[in-house]
């Protein structure tokens, strides 16, 4: 194989593995990695070949690119699936990425679980609610079927809507703002990250 | 049979926390080779080979380079060369050299804190033997 074809079948698995990153980025990095070998193979006169394999495998090196871009990305994003999606990658590193990934998963479901109930009051309003015992305890909360029966009783009625849209959006953004945080932190742990 | 296995975990530990270290400071060492200007990829390898002691597998630096660049520490410009293809040529920002103080300032106060600390080890060492 001569040294061209190595060269361009490196970029060309580079630039595959590459894939997420955007177009314009994507072949700046493959030109620069090009230049890279052209460089090394005039200056030290060392074969394509070991140039190579001092650069790692193009999916390596890939990899190391793709990473720190997926959490700085995340780190900036308001979607629960992209910060969901870099936190279960930092899952996959330490124990610390998995406790932030459940404790991520459970305050979505707790936030949308409330917004979505009080979607759901005004066409069921008799099992919306928010149920206590004759003694003051809570018993219930959320769409039941079928609703508590007496003694147990609803308190928040209509206020049911407002106070849960309010609290699971508020739950929402405190996740959203808490998870975004790490991985504000972590950013500066991708280098580690990444051996 | 777990013994043997456990032995060699503890044996190729020193290695992997070095291995460690050196990637942590790689981001530092990266700032500092533009601190006199501006130097494209392979010069900054050359660089940190030459001034350091931190042998990298060359792929490392690349990534680094791209987020520092995202972080807004580095500027880059492709300037057309002599060899035939532009390179792709790295500078420090106003940011970059700010941070680059305040990184060289806390891995001071930091390694000699425990260089104190560490010295009764190597006395000790040194006196055994």
């Amino acid at each position: 194989m001569t040294a061209e074809i190595e060269i361009g079948n490196y970029l060309t698995s580079l630039r595959t593995h590459l894939g997420p990153i955007a177009v314009a980025e994507r072949e700046e990095i493959v030109r620069e990695i090009g230049a890279h070998i052209r460089d090394s193979a005039e200056q030290s006169g060392a074969g394509v070949p070991a140039i190579l394999a001092r650069l790692g495998s193009a999916e390596d090196l890939a990899a190391q690119y793709r990473e720190g871009l997926l959490i700085r990305r995340a780190s900036l994003s308001f979607s629960p699936l992209v910060l969901l999606r870099a936190t279960l990658r930092l899952a996959t590193k330490g124990v610390s990425g998995v406790i932030v990934f459940f404790w991520g998963l459970f305050g979505y479901a707790i936030g949308a679980g409330m917004v979505l109930t009080a979607l759901m009051k005004p066409f069921l309003p008799a099992n919306t609610g928010v149920w206590f015992s004759r003694e003051g305890r809570m018993l219930d909360t959320g769409v039941m079927f079928p609703p508590p029966a007496p003694p147990a009783h609803e308190v928040l009625g209509w206020w049911y809507i407002p106070i849960m849209l309010i609290l699971g959006s508020i739950t929402l953004l405190v996740t959203t703002f808490a998870i975004q945080k790490f991985l504000g932190v972590s950013q500066r742990l991708v280098a580690r990250l990444q051996s | 049979m777990a013994k043997p296995r456990a032995q060699s975990t503890e044996g190729d530990s020193p290695d992997r926390w070095e291995a460690q270290l050196r990637k942590g400071a790689l981001e530092m060492a990266a700032l500092a080779s533009l601190w006199q200007g501006r130097l494209y990829g392979l010069e900054i390898i050359r660089f940190l080979e030459n001034h350091s002691s931190l042998a990298l597998a060359e792929g490392t630096i690349y990534p680094i380079l791209n987020r520092l660049k995202v972080e807004g520490l580095l500027t880059s410009e492709w300037v057309e060369a002599e060899a035939g293809h532009p390179r792709k040529y790295y500078s420090l920002t106003e940011a970059g050299r700010q941070r680059l103080r305040l990184m060289a300032e806390a891995w001071i106060s930091f390694s000699r804190g425990l260089s104190r600390l560490l010295e009764p080890v190597l006395e000790k060492q040194e006196t055994s033997q």
